[in-house]
């Protein structure tokens, strides 16, 4: 049984945690947040870590482009992380079982999002009279949905923890747990095809190839800031030489708008 | 005409930071957050009920969705062209507007969520990995810096007004470029040290035992991770998959990969 103060400190967290996905966006909105804090407060940092790092990077390209609606991974991590601990079955049990659970989350998040049409509405009635402050409210009320679709699953996951627990352990066979772990491992592949497809891959395609060869075949000594900071002075070196040559056939047409617009009409993938 | 001070400027930026999506609904997006946004400064230009302060609320309650560290620029110019002409020309405004929204939820989208986000959160999921949640702060100076440009947009698009448009928006297109090069040599990097998928298959022939992995090492490192990005890549591509379904996909496929051992064996054993 996870005990009540650990279900108010966590309700607390993803409260804050999803108004920082909807506005600066400094880090609690973030899987690796959600577990590395519901691990630490659940007393195994490890395992959060590892949870919520691996849900991170299996969904680095699952962004909200133009307020889409996108499983939600934040919670995931969390319930992963919990149910983790509570089995104590380690981290890949709970990576297993973060994902399903933010699959299934994502209409709880439509239903945030449609609730607050209500909210729209009724500043559109203060609006009428050109009274500020009515219009003011709605907004502020708007977060009360965006809250409840976080904290009902989080407390309801919580309170029936161990009994749910229970029954993931008796009705799953072990190839399914096995099968969950390598679709951990390979899951990654998605946040990454998405970004493929969300960056410009036709027209530098170049630089991509020099970034896998460097982890290909220098895992052991290079990392991944190392390929940043090469990326970043690649970038440096386009914005000396690159523009320049770029700048003509730009000015001389739009035709290179219209290439990037073609690229576009793919990204269709977060709905 | 009323005269705005530091002080406006500063009251709206904070409330873009922090309530611009609060009230994100289907229906109008982040148009109830944008009049939230705006009222500070709609209070002082406008008397509560009167005509102006009617059609302000009526236009800042209207469809807008951009990228949220963007929107500062458009807010910015906004309440520059309001503090010189009021509401005389409401159709300028929401030209400006829904005109500078697309074009900079683009770049924004691009640089703030896709670039920015991979490399920072690649870069500390992959300390959480090992075990070190000091990773954890990068996000949060980044965010920290992050709200400083979003701070100096609210300036520059106070300062320059309608002229931002074309001036700002020129400059843009070759740092996303740039941008796009850094991300993408990233994106390349992530696949090998992030897909950390090897096949776990041995193979007999007589007395020699083959492993798979070692023998596909041998034409390249990380060939299988790079198979399914691309696979995950190509399907994305396809008319009717989104992210969602590509999720159940490579599910499918984890399960097929992580039991192939005891699936070739039964098999071998119908043989």
């Amino acid at each position: 049984m996870v005990s009540v103060l650990i279900i108010v400190v966590l309700s607390i967290y993803v409260s804050i945690a999803v108004l920082d996905q909807i506005s600066i966006q400094i880090g609690p909105y973030s899987p690796l947040f959600g577990g590395a804090i519901t691990g630490l407060i659940m007393g195994d940092l490890k395992t959060g870590l590892i949870v919520g790092a691996t849900l991170q990077l299996m969904t680095l390209g699952v962004a909200t482009y133009g307020g889409a609606t996108v499983p939600d991974f934040l919670t995931g991590s969390i319930m992963g992380t919990a149910y983790a601990i509570i089995a104590g079955k380690g981290a890949e049990y709970g990576i297993g079982l973060a994902v399903p659970i933010g699959l299934l989350l994502t209409q709880l998040d439509i239903l945030a999002r449609m609730t607050n049409t209500f909210f729209q509405h009724r500043a559109d009635r203060f609006a009428e009279q050109g009274d500020a402050n009515g219009v003011e409210r709605q907004n502020v009320w708007g977060t009360i949905p965006w809250i409840l679709s976080r904290v009902i699953p989080v407390v309801v996951g919580l309170v029936f923890g161990q009994s749910v627990v229970n029954a993931i352990n008796s009705f799953i066979p072990q190839w399914f747990m096995l099968g969950l772990k390598t679709a951990g491992m390979i899951l990654p592949a998605m946040g990454i095809a998405i970004l493929m497809r969300y960056l410009p891959l036709k027209n530098y395609w170049p630089f991509f190839i020099v970034g896998f060869v460097f982890m290909a075949y220098f895992s052991k000594t290079f990392s991944i800031l190392g390929v940043a900071l090469i990326g970043l002075a690649m970038a440096g070196i386009y914005m000396m030489f690159g523009t320049k040559q770029a700048a003509a056939p730009a000015a001389a047409g739009t035709t290179t708008d219209t290439s990037d617009q073609d690229d576009d009409d793919e990204v269709e993938i977060d709905d | 005409m009323t005269k705005l001070d530091k002080k406006d400027i500063n009251k709206v930026y904070l409330r873009n930071i922090f309530g611009l999506q609060w009230g994100w609904n289907y229906e109008r997006m982040q148009g109830l957050g944008y009049s939230w946004v705006m009222m500070p400064v709609l209070k002082k230009l406008y008397k509560n009920g009167s005509e102006d302060m009617k059609k302000a609320l009526r236009t800042h309650l209207g469809y807008f969705n951009t990228s949220q560290p963007m929107s500062h620029l458009i807010i910015g110019a906004d309440i520059g062209i309001e503090e010189k002409t009021g509401m005389q020309d409401e159709n300028a405004i929401v030209g400006l507007k829904t005109g500078l929204m697309g074009p900079f939820a683009g770049v924004g989208d691009t640089i703030f969520l896709a670039i920015y986000r991979t490399i920072v959160f690649s870069i500390s999921s992959y300390m959480a990995l090992s075990g070190s949640p000091i990773g954890l702060l990068l996000p949060i100076i980044g965010g920290l810096l992050l709200l400083w440009v979003r701070y100096w947009f609210t300036n520059i698009g106070y300062e320059q007004g309608t002229r931002l448009a074309t001036d700002f928006a020129g400059q843009m297109k070759s740092l996303t470029n740039a941008a796009s090069i850094l991300g993408l040599t990233v994106v390349g990097a992530l696949i090998p040290s992030v897909v950390a998928f090897t096949l776990d298959l041995k193979y007999k022939m007589g007395k020699v035992t083959l492993n798979v992995q070692d023998q596909l090492n041998t034409i390249l490192p990380a060939l299988l991770p790079l198979v399914i990005v691309l696979f995950s890549y190509w399907l994305l591509g396809k008319k009717k998959m989104n992210s969602t379904k590509l999720i159940f996909v490579l599910i499918a496929l984890g399960m097929f990969l992580g039991n192939l051992q005891p699936i070739l064996a039964w098999f071998g054993g119908l043989i």
